[in-house]
């Protein structure tokens, strides 16, 4: 088969969320000898690509959009491995979790997806994210950029505790911190001193992006 | 107006959460002063009512200090076909497993309050509860014998059940479904008429044969993005909802940004069913969001205009969907005064007329003690 038609292939399988085969074209790829950075950019990246802007068209919904970050997920385990360390992440570092006591993972999981395809290297933290992992993660990672996640409106007052947390740490000024989840909005960001909002999924890579200046 | 205000009513009351979820007397109680507080013109302010029933087959819950209880999501109740076929097989005391015993001693206590409907999850949200969105979605695609075995038990063996044991205690007949997991953007319209409806259909059919009558509140139009709305959507939406009531013609708007989405739109929809000689109503939900972040003008110009489009010639209510936990008292005073400000019978013909004075209240606590009442 030939290096475009796997690529094209693979574009597909994420673009229609099909995760299986995704992985079996993802480790097809790597078989053939196509350069990591190469199946990535062409193959997996823009399949996750093609449905934001299916999503922006209101052809695409979330059902959609959750198989295809899945898609995105495991072809990604099976490349990134590859990749050279300085390949990853050129856009910049994120760790993102969802707060204390709220387990809702689905925003999140779909961010991750587009924030990665947009080229940026995401440490997930997972669900029910203590502060004292927050403080411990960006002392320890030092990411441009913490994204705080949340479902219940009695779970989104710890974000603003998070933010409190972070300035008496002295860790405020060294992290950009973008909000997002169900019941947040601008306002509240702005009220809590977040620098970010993101509205969906694909409203975080643009806020990612300005928050690192590009 | 009313208000699904559980978080909210929490948070205000300074109240433990624990207690507040599993106390039904207490919950109702302190629902009740909640509404008192906020002229309310009903007790609501409601349980986590997605978790009721998987809690009580097994599933893990998450229990925060302030916060609602949560399915544990990172632990699905439903893994596979072997957990499904334990769950048929296991004996459910649909009277005290789980938290049960709360929700049927609420639905006693809120008869005291003119409520007389009970609540349960409705299939596609329990399904979401069972095996979470992400693999429930990958099954519906992937592996749709078992996605619509699961959908079959969820019906029949869990929520014909519970429903028919709730009004055996209550004597309710009437029972409503709360389907959040259902709404757009979570789901195309397709996919709503392919999982969504037939099973809400189902449960109906077999429910009344029960001697109750259930409404699903399904396919809610809850499109963040402006720039994705889309009339033939929302109106496709209403249908789902419909279909999911028996046919019985209530919009119901809860969690979307009504104030943003364009009434008349509405107003096309209701104005064919009446052409159909149908007797529309509808119940329009101010955003949560609105109701935190107000500001206050904005809250009392949506209910005024809400009330100027449908209020002289459509049963209408309005709603203020969970209420967030912070959110200002004023702002929950100001939707409620708009409320009964605009919407006194008959609707005058031009409510600009009207003049909208903005309550001013003393705090909760204030008013607890002035009426003699506390919550212990």
């Amino acid at each position: 088969m030939s290096e475009n038609a796997i690529l094209a292939d693979l574009k597909k399988a994420v673009l229609e969320g099909d995760d299986n085969l995704a992985q079996q074209l993802s480790q097809k790829a790597l078989d053939q000898g196509i350069e990591p950075m190469t199946i990535v950019k062409e193959g997996i990246v823009p399949g996750i690509q093609e449905a934001g802007e299916l999503w922006k068209k209101n052809e695409y919904f979330h059902s959609d959009i959750i198989l295809c970050a899945e898609a995105f997920r495991l072809a990604m385990e099976i490349v990134e491995p590859k990749m050279a360390a300085g390949e990853r992440g050129a856009s910049g570092k994120v760790i993102i979790g969802t707060v204390a006591g709220d387990v809702h993972n689905l925003g999140k999981m779909m961010v991750i997806a587009t924030l990665r395809g947009a080229g940026f290297e995401v440490t997930d933290l997972g669900v029910d994210v203590p502060q004292d992992t927050f403080v411990q993660k960006i002392q320890e990672m030092s990411p441009d950029i913490i994204g705080l996640g949340c479902y219940m409106t009695s779970t989104m007052v710890e974000m603003g505790d998070i933010i409190k947390r972070l300035e008496s740490e002295g860790l405020r000024d060294r992290v950009k911190v973008l909000i997002g989840g169900v019941p947040t909005t601008q306002e509240f960001a702005n009220e809590i001193g977040a620098d970010a909002w993101g509205k969906d999924a694909f409203d975080a890579i643009e806020k990612a992006r300005a928050l690192m200046g590009v | 107006m009313g208000a699904q205000c559980h978080d909210h009513t929490v948070h205000l009351a300074e109240i433990p959460a624990k207690r507040f979820f599993s106390d039904g007397k207490f919950n109702c109680e302190a629902g009740a002063q909640v509404a008192g507080y906020y002229n309310l013109d009903s007790i609501a302010a409601g349980f986590d009512a997605y978790n009721i029933e998987i809690e009580a087959l097994g599933g893990k819950m998450v229990y925060g200090e302030n916060s609602m209880p949560t399915i544990d999501f990172r632990d699905p109740l439903v893994k596979g076909p072997e957990d499904l076929a334990r769950l048929r097989k296991k004996h459910v005391d649909w009277h005290n497993d789980g938290r049960f015993p709360f929700v049927l001693q609420m639905d006693e206590e809120n008869l005291n309050y003119g409520m007389g409907t009970s609540m349960f999850c409705s299939p596609f949200s329990m399904a979401c509860g069972m095996r979470s969105y992400p693999k429930l979605i990958r099954d519906m695609r992937k592996d749709p014998k078992f996605a619509h075995e699961l959908f079959e038990f969820i019906v029949d063996d869990v929520l014909i059940p519970w429903v028919t044991v709730q009004k055996e205690v209550t004597g309710n007949i009437n029972a409503i479904g709360a389907d959040a997991w259902a709404c757009i953007p979570n789901l195309s319209i397709e996919e709503m008429n392919q999982w969504v409806v037939p099973y809400n259909k189902r449960l109906a059919d077999m429910a009344i044969k029960k001697g109750v009558l259930v409404m699903n509140v399904s396919g809610d139009y809850n499109e963040e993005r402006m720039e994705r709305y889309s009339k033939d959507i929302l109106h496709k939406s209403f249908d789902v909802l419909i279909a999911s009531q028996g046919g019985i013609p209530s919009i119901f708007m809860a969690m979307g940004r009504t104030q943003d989405y364009p009434l008349q739109d509405v107003k096309e929809y209701t104005d064919k069913l009446k052409s159909q000689g149908k007797a529309p109503m509808v119940t329009m939900g101010v955003n949560a969001r609105l109701v935190r972040d107000g500001p206050v003008e904005q809250i009392v110009d949506f209910v005024k205009r809400v009330i100027d489009t449908f209020a002289r010639d459509t049963t209408l209510s309005m709603f203020i969907g969970n209420i967030p936990a912070d959110a200002p008292s004023d702002h929950i005073h100001a939707a409620v005064a708009a409320a009964h400000t605009y919407g006194k019978y008959p609707i005058a013909n031009d409510l600009d007329t009207i003049e909208f004075e903005m309550p001013h209240r003393e705090s909760f606590k204030e008013w607890q003690a002035e009426h003699g009442l506390t919550l212990e």
